[in-house]
């Protein structure tokens, strides 16, 4: 049976503004997995990482974190808070002080290490996200990609067990985008489960274990990666788009060119290894007869 | 003043500890203040100057132009130290009388101001040294480690850390502003800049909760925590500045220099 790290039971919350953003949510993320959630802004997708972290509570529903309710006292907070780490969007939102190791420092520090245990923490997160050569950089000096790596060290070095992203992609250009990607896929390599929200359906198509698909605060549909983009009636209901690898395949399809049994491809490579075979096939069988 | 941020973490002494140069630079002020001799503060503004340009390597012209900026501020202070008014007149070694005032200069008061023209330039010759040579990160690490309060640091470090966000804040809001004709005439600019001024404390609150909920999602618990990076102490920085302090000591006294001397004698 899978083990489910982190559990959302009919969560419902409100804002003190009134504005309902979270109308009874379930969720069920498999431990170890990368998890993408997608959906418009202000689908909730935020909120809902906000109560995976203890930063808020449900007004009705449970949150789950490895099978036991979430409880709210200090010390249960803090430690849901250790193992749960979250990456928020804007980067000059979570650095709060001007020098990179220091920054680094703060969550390891938080957590009672000793001063060597710390250093060798933040050393190796620096060297995870690349960003070593920024130690004795300033923060207000550094690039909009360099800030999001360090913000993503910030986390690491506290050693959560799940690595929550809020649009980690967003306002980076391709290739930081597709760097920032292959990040994720090695910490999910660690065995840590990771969890982020994105406008990039390509992405989390060819990134993601499992998908949620989010509308107006609630899920709208979720499912692996290969079926939920052919169900055309939940793409037609939440206006998402569908990813141009999947658009490729149902087009190649119907045009005759895949033999059914070609499974959906995730990524180009596999398109265009099945172009060769298969489609290649097809077109030499058609050239023949 | 963003120029000099830059220079205190692209420096030639930017490996050296901060403390020795948190310490050189205080103790050198305090000598500077206490000996009220020409010489003595003369001799500060070289040294200063002198290790500032050559062994940090900040330009010349840029250490000039910031020299200047206190220079109108002090000429005026110690034109008024200078001339005194008076019906009565007084030995003046310069002077004139306008109706029944007299006015001049003894030459006890210029002695006094030329002194303290020279004290005051070496003394900002000093936090200049600090301040283009350390980081503020490196600053507050030596304010923790003789003992400032927790808190005050704290602020510091905040303040510090989003002076830069908000003044860039501010630069897009002002070009956002500029593109939609919002400086273009007086009654606009008068109008663009209350707005600008009242977005940026709107915006300024708004990103201290975002701050505090990112730290609560980092355990934060009352106290910002960091780590300090360990500097390599040198025995020869220290002896030299030991040196260097007493030898100007020395000099001070030699040279009739006397404790808090040239003004109240």
């Amino acid at each position: 049976m899978a083990e489910y790290i982190l559990e959302a039971g009919d969560v419902e919350f409100s804002y003190p503004d009134g504005t309902k953003a979270l109308k009874g949510v379930n969720i069920l993320i498999e431990k170890g997995k990368k998890v993408a959630f997608l959906g418009a802004n202000g689908a909730g997708k935020t909120t809902l990482f906000l109560h995976f972290n203890g930063i808020l509570r449900p007004n009705r529903g449970k949150i789950r974190f490895q099978g036991r309710d979430v409880g709210y006292g200090h010390a249960a907070l803090l430690e849901l808070r250790k193992n749960v780490g979250i990456v928020f969007q804007d980067p000059d939102n979570q650095l709060f002080s001007a020098s990179v190791l220091q920054e680094i420092s703060f969550g390891p520090l938080n957590l009672g290490l000793s001063r060597e245990d710390v250093l060798q923490r933040v050393r190796a997160a620096m060297a995870a996200t690349e960003i070593t050569e920024l130690e004795r950089r300033p923060t207000h000096l550094l690039s909009y990609g360099q800030k999001k790596r360090v913000c993503i060290a910030d986390v690491l070095a506290m050693h959560p067990m799940v690595m929550i992203c809020d649009e980690p992609t967003a306002c980076l250009d391709p290739k930081l985008a597709r760097h920032m990607m292959e990040l994720f896929d090695q910490i999910s390599r660690e065995g840590k489960t990771v969890i982020l929200s994105t406008h990039d359906v390509d992405l989390a198509y060819s990134w993601a274990d499992y998908i949620y698909l989010m509308k107006d605060g609630a899920v709208a549909g979720e499912g692996k990666p290969e079926s939920i983009f052919r169900n055309e009636t939940l793409l037609e209901r939440t206006g998402m788009e569908r990813p141009w690898l999947v658009d490729m395949y149902l087009e190649l399809s119907k045009k005759g060119w895949l033999s059914n049994s070609v499974p959906l491809p995730r990524t180009k490579e596999e398109l265009f290894g099945i172009i060769e075979t298969d489609a290649g096939m097809s077109h030499v069988k058609c050239c023949v007869l | 003043m963003f120029k000099i941020d830059q220079y205190a973490y692209a420096n030639r002494l930017g490996a050296v500890h901060p403390a020795e140069k948190f310490a050189f630079a205080v103790v050198t002020m305090i000598v500077c203040i206490v000996f009220s001799s020409m010489l003595t503060s003369l001799a500060v503004i070289l040294l200063m100057s002198f290790i500032t340009v050559r062994r940090a390597g900040i330009p010349g012209r840029f250490y000039l132009k910031l020299l200047s900026i206190p220079l109108s501020f002090l000429v005026v202070s110690v034109v008024t130290i200078a001339f005194t008014v008076s019906r009565e007149t007084y030995q003046f070694i310069y002077g004139f009388t306008v109706w029944n005032l007299h006015l001049g200069i003894t030459a006890r008061d210029l002695d006094v101001a030329v002194n303290l023209f020279f004290k005051s330039l070496g003394a900002v010759s000093c936090l200049y040294f600090l301040s283009l040579t350390t980081s503020m990160v490196e600053i507050m690490s030596v304010l923790k480690r003789i003992r400032v309060p927790l808190l005050f640091i704290e602020l510091m470090g905040l303040v510090y850390r989003f002076v830069f966000v908000l003044m860039e804040t501010a630069g897009q809001i002002h070009t956002a502003q500029s593109a939609r004709w919002g400086y273009a005439s007086f009654r606009n600019s008068y109008r663009s800049l209350g707005q600008l001024i009242s977005n940026l404390f709107i915006k300024s609150y708004h990103r201290s909760q975002m701050l505090f909920t990112a730290l609560l999602a980092r355990c934060y618990t009352d106290e910002l925590n960091v780590i300090e990076p360990g500097y390599p102490v040198s025995a020869k920085n220290v002896l030299m500045i030991v040196l260097v302090e007493l030898a100007l000591v020395a000099m001070s006294l030699f040279t009739g220099g006397g404790l808090f001397g040239g003004i109240y004698s």
